[in-house]
């Protein structure tokens, strides 16, 4: 019951159950980037929303499968095949032992989800089997995978039925963003014609990105900063600026704490659409005060109940 | 501790802190949220503390009374640890913001490492990242501001100093703080029993490697 890579592309990790209560030793969330994606991966072949499933960044991804068992794709849409044959995205595929499976890049959005029926194995570290390569924790050997590694199948192999994500809950992946957001701790300390600009104009993101966080380009943003703030709580989704104004959107890898000051919080319900931005994509931030971001989240999850029982965001 | 009202920090509408006087409290209060559900994070900072919860479970009012109420935590009071000796290479391309530092401050390199080595240190947090620890005790003199751009990428064992701390980073990671030096011994292994050499409250003792 394995799965051997023979590419893996710029990034690929096993990510599954973030971890959760332990930023207090500055250990991040990691888990997917866009945790929507996963679940509905794993909703395609049974599985429970964060059942450990690969992460593939900007394709470019082959592996061999070497047993008969049941996947799925989601998230980034590259052309996929299995043994040459294409294959649909957000469908359960019932893949034959010995099967080659090739994903390549996709033309917008950056990370495409496999999961695997009955989930992968992966090692835990503080709980989670999500890899967090900084520190070398959780997934395969705590890192990104390589060409010749072998992924084993959690527990009994299963061929669920096939099934397919109805189009009302495939979320639209493109090549610009529309993130609603509310002011954060320090939001005050932005000039009067900054705060406006954060959220009137369109950012682009920039080629610095990765799982901890993306800096966004667009007209520059003062702050009656000094560069001497006291390091404070951060979380994925809140949005740093550093003296230079150019913003920083933190993604699941984020630190756990940061001095620079926290300007806009992405809401909690549009923060999985993070792990879709790549360089060049057009973000806008859309103002929100809290009760409205709570509305928001109330909303979506109520929408997302119906196929995904289990999923909280 | 202060009569006035607490000051809170809206983070986002999942997130709320309170300002503390200091990184010590900061650590009791943070200590006393954790052991109360139904946080799903309390984190410390140097000044402040907050607590991340799902607000469709959580009320925020509840939430501003639990920071309140935490605000009384008892400090925990324990300066009995011996301090740990940690041997710096400054300077070099190791820390290549020792020179830049030292222009602005209008020190020579020697006495730059004297002031940093001479006083002593305490591991207030780990923070940031994994083994990030921020150390009290930096001399007055040396307090100089983040850089403007943060780097992708800081060596691990790499030593800061900005904002009147130290900061040692146990773990290659993107980094805004001026690098002084690398500490001789990696900060992180991955293999020993404490794989973190640095923890919360520990005394240090910088010297040139």
């Amino acid at each position: 019951m394995t799965i051997r890579i023979v590419r893996a592309g710029v990034q690929a990790t096993l990510q599954g159950r973030p971890r959760r209560g332990a930023r207090w030793l500055a250990a991040p969330a990691a888990g997917p980037a866009d945790p929507l994606s996963m679940a509905l991966a794993n909703r395609l072949v049974g599985n429970c929303p964060d059942a450990t499933a690969v992460e593939i960044t900007l394709g470019g991804f082959e592996a061999r499968i070497e047993a008969d068992i049941a996947i799925g794709l989601t998230g980034a849409e590259g052309v996929a095949s299995l043994d040459g044959e294409p294959v649909a995205f957000h469908q359960t595929l019932h893949a034959r032992a010995g099967s080659a499976l090739s994903i390549d890049p996709p033309r917008h959005g950056m990370r495409t989800y496999l999961a695997i029926a009955s989930g992968l194995a992966a090692q835990e570290a503080f709980g989670s089997p999500s890899t967090y390569s900084p520190a070398r924790w959780g997934g395969h050997q705590g890192r990104a995978l390589l060409p010749g590694d072998v992924l084993r199948v959690q527990g009994a192999s299963t061929m669920p039925p096939a099934i397919e994500t109805p189009a009302r809950h495939r979320p639209a992946i493109g090549p610009a963003f529309a993130l609603r957001a509310c002011a954060s701790a320090e939001t005050a300390l932005l000039a009067p014609g900054s705060k406006a600009a954060l959220f009137e104009q369109s950012f682009v993101v920039s080629a610095r990105i990765d799982r901890m966080g993306a800096r966004l380009k667009g007209a520059r943003l003062d702050l009656a900063s000094d560069g001497r703030m006291a390091s404070g709580a951060v979380y994925p989704g809140v949005i740093q600026c550093p003296e230079d104004g150019a913003p920083i959107v933190l993604l699941c890898d984020a630190q756990t704490t940061g001095g620079y000051p926290r300007i806009a919080s992405v809401a909690r319900a549009d923060r999985h659409l993070l792990g879709q931005l790549r360089p060049g994509a057009r973000v806008r931030l859309l103002n929100r005060t809290r009760d409205e971001a709570i509305n928001d989240l109330r909303e979506k999850s109520a929408y997302l109940v119906e196929w995904l029982p289990e999923f909280r965001m | 501790m202060s009569d006035r009202a607490p000051t809170f920090l809206y983070l986002a509408e999942d997130a709320i802190g309170v300002m503390v006087t200091d990184c010590r409290r900061a650590r009791a209060v943070a200590a006393r949220l954790a052991e109360r559900a139904p946080w799903l994070e309390a984190t410390q900072g140097m000044n402040s503390v907050c607590v991340q919860f799902d607000p469709l479970q959580t009320k925020e009012a509840d939430v501003v009374s639990a920071l309140a109420e935490a605000m009384n935590a008892p400090l925990d009071e324990d300066e009995s640890v011996a301090p740990l000796r940690l041997k710096v290479r400054y300077g070099g391309e190791e820390g290549p913001d020792l020179k830049v530092i030292c222009g602005s401050l209008g020190l020579s390199a020697d006495e730059f490492i004297h002031l940093h080595a001479a006083s002593a240190h305490v591991v207030e947090m780990i923070g940031f990242m994994p083994g990030f620890a921020y150390l009290s005790g930096l001399d007055p003199a040396l307090n100089v501001a983040r850089l403007t751009t943060p780097r992708p990428r800081v060596a691990a064992g790499s030593i800061g100093i900005s904002g009147g701390y130290s900061g040692a980073y146990a773990l290659a990671s993107p980094g805004g703080w001026p690098i002084i030096g690398r500490a001789a011994a990696p900060l992180f292994d991955p293999s020993a029993e404490t794989p973190l050499v640095l923890a919360p409250g520990m005394r240090v003792a910088f010297s040139p490697a």
